[in-house]
């Protein structure tokens, strides 16, 4: 991609076939995009999408323990396809787990930045909802959804591993029903 | 409750003998839990004293309060005896006072090398300078609040 | 919404060190997000494969709690207090209740003690087992990860069905707890934990005796006794490295001078040391759970107390499973305290990780780290 012309550059054959490859490039990707997003190819791309949403690594607060739970052997999350596996490019999902202080806010948006698209957030727990039981602290965050766009929201202090699991449920839900390009 | 105090106060008489001027108060809240009140400027002496020779071998802890009513600070270092088995259970608080305005101590980090990030969070959360202090910097809030020390009592919550 | 800046790059003033073999060291920064403990960082400045120095750098999960329970009612300061470490709230619990109630002048009536005693130790079996669960994944063993969740699930059940919560059971009130024991539990405790002790021989099997684990631990991370009560350490940290302190024998509160058990020690002071000795701890709360429900007094278990906080200053302390929970609060009448000190064993071990980590191997860091079992929020508070 050339940003910068020279003034030599503008009469070179090759930069202006480059240039016409690039813009013929560009209509055949919105035409693939167009046909990917039809009907059975966009159920097959969400089926893997829904059935591999691996998190990422991160516990933020106490609500890590009972999503420590929910990974255990009785409410097994991993039966839903959700395996917190690999680096960050290779994850879908972040699960905002309780309290998010400042210093940690700014780590977690660079954590979702790196994240390679489509990227899901829970926000799990009251704390990440609206601040929860320490609302009105002087180092808090109120709420995940100040600075990351969630998608599902999970009530309680800490929620119960069976809440926990059907937000996963939810999520596939609305995977399900969306486009495949919904974000980029 | 009513057990002997005899070996809280005997501890309290050793201190007072070695120290008649610079241990203003002395007494026994409850059984096991005796206090002293120490002038700021001794304190590195009466804790080396109370290390060497009385056995308190490492700090529980250490705390600052704000009583801005009476416009001091006081910074409270809770010890206690781990080598001795009979005192393990008491937990002497030694107290100092310094005024508001100008709140300037000795660290102890070199007496208890254990109270270096207890006095920390004390400097970042009530601005209190521990001269001596290998490294005094913020410890829990960089990057978590920029304003004036939080535990002072002028700042105030807004559910307050 | 509104984005927040990225934070500043690590200080290139640390990095400027040079080793003594000449070359330059490097700063690494493990964290803050990392699996299975809670967001903490730590600066490590490694020569090569060596680490020659290491800086904790908490702050991540720091909530302002001790600001919050001056302005809240101390009832509804309970459950702000218990959640630092959520999986052993009763010991956070029962540490600030013991504050209340020395400034008060009441005790519970023993039933109560009892009851306390029980949660107490029920804590304590499920905190170990969830900081057994990720020192198995930690150090790659999956099934170690996967069965202490199972087994735990049988005490979080228990706990569930005394106090109506699986975690933040927000039990223990001044004067004594808010619910009796319901029928059948006593069986049912007895029932799990012999079904427990023979799970945990089949850990020793697995784990604790596989050369995997032992090769990895012993000899790493070792703390020396002398510098562990220089530093203040507290807990199976210190009880790793030779010191038999333990307050449930040194100070007994609620039912504890009662009681018939024994405090594992150990003297070598390495990784594999501090592992073991939760272990037998867990064996031991065990025994404890079993002799609590059944030599439990009958009686009320609860005696009335006002929700005041007198005027006064009290210094309480109860042995967390991390170490010793401290509370130093100063009350002036009202339902507020004027002030709450609150430090947790965690706290107090922070001060060890670098004295562990030093002149040891960067494959050994978590290992050692794990270890101590230092929990970040409950540090961070």
């Amino acid at each position: 991609m050339s940003a910068q012309k020279t003034s030599q550059q503008e009469d070179d054959p090759l930069a202006m076939l480059a240039d016409s490859i690039n813009v013929w490039v560009g209509k055949l990707s919105e035409i693939v995009k167009k046909v990917v997003d039809t009907g059975p190819i966009r159920s097959v791309v969400n089926w893997g999408r829904i059935y591999s949403l691996w998190p990422v690594n991160i516990t933020t607060a106490c609500c890590s323990a009972e999503f420590g739970a929910v990974s255990g052997p009785r409410h097994d999350l991993e039966r839903f396809g959700v395996l917190p596996l690999g680096s960050l490019r290779q994850s879908d999902l972040i699960v905002v787990e309780g309290t998010i202080t400042k210093k940690m806010a700014k780590r977690l948006r660079m954590i979702y930045d790196q994240m390679a698209i489509p990227r899901y957030v829970i926000a799990m727990g009251d704390c990440a909802i609206s601040g929860g039981l320490f609302h009105d602290s002087y180092s808090i965050v109120n709420g995940a959804h100040e600075f990351l766009p969630v998608d599902v929201y999970v009530p309680g202090c800490p929620p119960r591993p069976e809440a926990l699991e059907q937000a996963i449920i939810m999520l596939q839900e609305k995977i399900r029903k969306s486009k495949v390009y919904a974000q980029g | 409750m009513s057990h002997s105090q005899t070996r809280e106060d005997g501890l309290i008489r050793k201190i007072k003998e070695q120290f008649p001027n610079d241990v203003k108060e002395a007494r026994v809240i409850r059984r096991s839990r005796p206090e002293i009140v120490v002038v700021p400027e001794k304190i590195r002496e009466v804790a080396l004293f109370l290390r060497d020779q009385l056995g308190f071998d490492h700090a529980n802890g250490v705390s600052g309060v704000d009583y801005n009513r009476e416009g001091r600070f006081e910074i409270v270092y809770h010890t206690s005896s781990l080598q001795n088995k009979e005192m393990r259970d008491l937990v002497l608080a030694v107290k100092e006072s310094i005024p508001r305005t100008s709140p300037k101590v000795t660290s102890l980090t070199s007496v208890w090398p254990g109270v270096e990030y207890f006095e920390r969070e004390t400097f970042e959360m009530f601005g209190i300078t521990f001269e001596g202090h290998p490294r005094l910097e913020k410890l829990f809030l960089t990057d978590n609040w920029d304003g004036p020390p939080p535990l002072r009592k002028e700042v105030r919550f807004p559910t307050d | 919404m509104a984005v927040p800046e990225k934070p500043a790059p690590l200080a290139a003033v640390e990095s400027a060190k040079t080793s003594e073999s000449g070359a330059q060291t490097l700063t690494v920064s493990v964290g803050p997000q990392h699996s299975g403990s809670g967001h903490m960082r730590l600066i490590i400045e490694l020569d090569g494969d060596i680490i020659v120095d290491a800086a904790p750098d908490p702050g991540y999960v720091h909530r302002g709690i001790e600001k919050i329970c001056e302005v809240r009612n101390i009832i509804k300061s309970i459950p702000v207090i218990e959640r630092p470490a959520i999986i052993d709230s009763s010991n956070l619990n029962h540490a600030y209740i013991k504050a209340i109630e020395e400034l008060q002048g009441v005790e519970p009536p023993p039933r109560g003690k009892y009851l306390r005693c029980l949660l107490n130790e029920m804590n304590r079996i499920m905190s170990h087992l969830y900081w057994l669960s990720i020192y198995g994944v930690f150090l790659g063993h999956t099934t170690m990860f996967m069965w202490p969740l199972g087994d735990r699930e049988l005490f979080i059940d228990l706990a569930e069905r005394l106090t109506g919560a699986r975690i933040t059971h927000s039990y223990i009130v001044p004067g004594g707890v808010r619910r009796d024991l319901p029928q059948g539990l006593a069986e049912e405790a007895a029932k799990r934990t012999e079904y427990f002790e023979k799970r945990l021989d089949e850990y020793d099997k697995i784990f604790f005796n596989n050369p995997l684990f032992t090769s990895r631990s012993k000899g790493v991370g070792v703390l020396p006794k002398n510098q562990a009560i220089a530093l203040g350490c507290t807990g199976p940290t210190l009880r790793g490295s030779g010191v038999d302190a333990d307050l449930r024998k040194d100070e007994p509160y609620a039912a504890y001078s009662e009681l018939d058990f024994e405090v594992p020690t150990r003297n070598e002071g390495d990784s594999y040391s501090r592992a073991v000795i939760r272990m037998d701890e867990m064996r031991e709360s065990c025994k404890l759970i079993r002799q609590i429900v059944k030599e439990i007094p009958p009686g009320p278990i609860r005696r009335k107390a006002p929700i005041v906080v007198p005027r006064g200053e009290a210094y309480s302390r109860v042995e967390s499973a991390r170490g010793e929970c401290s509370f130093y609060m100063i009350g002036e009448g009202g339902d507020k305290p004027y002030r709450v000190r609150y430090i947790t064993g965690s706290y107090r071990n922070m001060a060890a990780i670098p004295v562990l980590l030093i002149g040891g191997h960067m494959a050994d860091m978590p290992t050692a780290w794990w270890s101590v079992d230092y929990w970040p929020v409950e540090a961070d508070r």
